[in-house]
């Protein structure tokens, strides 16, 4: 009968929390919107089934080793990785392997528009740290403006651990709600003549400028901004197993085999790190507003900007200023967004390709803009 | 929730100093990045009209070196046509090939018509 007692005892069912309910049904609703509606799946079912796995009460503590705090679990060592930072430049790696710059090369002064869009980390750092965040939580916080999973797991991991498991479910919920949040922003700022724009195709860009980009990003982005060199380092390292054109298998595993294998295990194990007894608490609920805030700045500061230089541009020069909303770095789902506007606007302006410049520009941003907060925060500490 | 707001704890936390000189690095860092690109079309396009002009290539005068995506997209489909030897207009000669039947009983329509007995 003992027996009997202490098994009940172990069961869910005697320990289950309104905590476990509410990130059970978020862990449910992220399944759901991934299936139903597919919002960047590849993300919102490894996280949303993290998040089962991770909300499945237990007795916690008694050395059974299942939950993902506990020490010598297997969810403990996979999380490992998102907590030291070494899931995010392997990130890097499969998406510079998978990344083309051509549009890029091509109109180079679309780089700015993914410069103008990093206004929201530094927004919503100031903003964390006015309710209270140290101020390298608040960094941490501000780093969801990029828009950038794996830079948000990486800076956190490196500035406020505590925060990774709120700061990185909201990133990632963010870009998977990319197709939610952006529009009405983007219609908001824009008038339908603006959306109508027809920009000049891009040029072709040749194999040198290909391979040599690469090279020089890396040199003139890391001596700038040390701190973003194991996300900007993976990420040109990657981007030439690609241009090179000799090193095909390389390349072909990067952006294939190793960025799914590390995209499951960064996604269950985020996923699981929402462990309700730890998770839910008023500064994951303040994460998750202040995330969104980021976000809505970002895009709005990537369309004002992109505005603002069609007033020194003239002709078939002048930018769609939708494609500003790209500067955040959700590759390639803000690209799509202006993608599908514009094509809403008329059916003959295909800005995909346009928008890719900015898009990938917010990468190279973003992880610059976390280097720069490492460099600082770190000093000050 | 927002019990701790406090504006000064942006000043005390070096918020401003931070973000504005952030800011301004990141944008100095993608605008370096975006200045490099642009010159080294122009780097490229010289070196490239130098090697044109020493194989007396009349190209090497051309004003703009550039390929539009416009005109790649028509040399792609060119070739391809080309390739697939796909054609829109048919030539004038006719290429029927005629084909030697040799005479025999069993394939003969006169065997195969009925036989009228002669009166």
């Amino acid at each position: 009968m003992e027996g009997l007692e202490q098994f009940i005892r172990f069961t869910g069912f005697a320990n289950i929390t309104l905590g476990h309910v509410i990130m059970l049904s978020v862990g449910l609703l992220f399944i759901y919107l991934a299936i139903a509606k597919e919002y960047e799946p590849l993300l919102l079912i490894p996280i949303g089934f993290g998040i089962l796995i991770g909300n499945i009460p237990f007795l916690e503590n008694i050395g059974m080793q299942v939950g993902i705090y506990e020490d010598g679990s297997v969810l403990n060592y996979l999380y490992f990785g998102v907590l030291k930072g070494i899931y995010p430049p392997l990130i890097f790696l499969g998406i510079g392997a998978m990344t083309d710059f051509s549009a890029l090369l091509s109109n180079p002064k679309l780089m700015l528009l993914g410069a103008a869009a990093q206004v929201g980390i530094f927004l919503t750092f100031m903003a964390a740290l006015a309710l209270g965040f140290s101020v390298n939580e608040a960094a941490s916080i501000g780093i969801i403006g990029g828009a950038d999973g794996p830079t948000a797991i990486f800076l956190s991991s490196r500035l406020a651990p505590d925060l990774i498991g709120a700061i990185a479910i909201a990133a990632y919920s963010y870009m998977a709600l990319v197709p939610v949040i952006q529009p009405p922003i983007i219609k908001l700022l824009t008038t339908p003549e603006e959306r109508k724009i027809k920009m000049k195709p891009p040029r072709a860009v040749t194999k040198l400028e290909k391979i040599i980009f690469p090279i020089v990003g890396l040199i003139l982005t890391t001596f700038i901004a040390p701190g973003a060199l194991p996300l900007l380092g993976m990420l040109f390292f990657g981007n030439i197993l690609k241009e090179s054109g000799v090193t095909k298998r390389l390349a072909d595993t990067a952006s294939k085999a190793l960025i799914d294998i590390v995209t499951i295990l960064l996604g269950l194990t985020v996923g699981a790190s929402t462990q309700a007894t730890t998770f839910l608490t008023h500064q994951s609920i303040l994460i998750f507003i202040l995330g969104a805030i980021s976000f809505m700045i970002a895009t709005a500061g990537g369309v004002i900007f992109a505005k603002v230089m069609n007033l020194f541009l003239k002709g078939d020069d002048k930018l769609n200023p939708m494609i500003g909303a790209a500067g955040v770095s959700a590759v390639p789902d803000s690209a799509r967004v202006v993608q599908s506007m514009g094509l809403k606007e008329d059916p003959s302006n295909y800005l995909l390709m346009h928008a890719m410049a900015p898009n990938v520009s917010g990468v190279i941003g973003s992880a610059v803009a976390a280097g720069i907060l490492m460099g600082f925060l770190l000093k000050i500490l | 929730m927002f019990e701790n707001f406090d504006l000064n704890n942006i000043i005390t936390g070096d918020g401003i100093f931070i973000s504005v000189v952030g800011y301004v690095v990141v944008f100095a860092a993608l605008f370096l990045l975006s200045v490099f690109i642009s010159n080294l079309k122009n780097i490229l396009n010289f070196l490239q009209r130098k090697k044109l002009r020493e194989e007396g290539h009349y190209a090497a005068e051309f004003e703009n070196l550039d390929i539009t995506g416009e005109i790649n997209a028509a040399i792609a489909t060119a070739l391809y046509l080309y390739m697939e030897e796909a054609h829109d207009i048919e030539s004038a000669v006719l290429t029927i090939k005629r084909i030697k039947k040799d005479y025999s009983p069993w394939s003969s329509k006169l065997y195969g018509l009925r036989q009228f007995p002669r009166k």
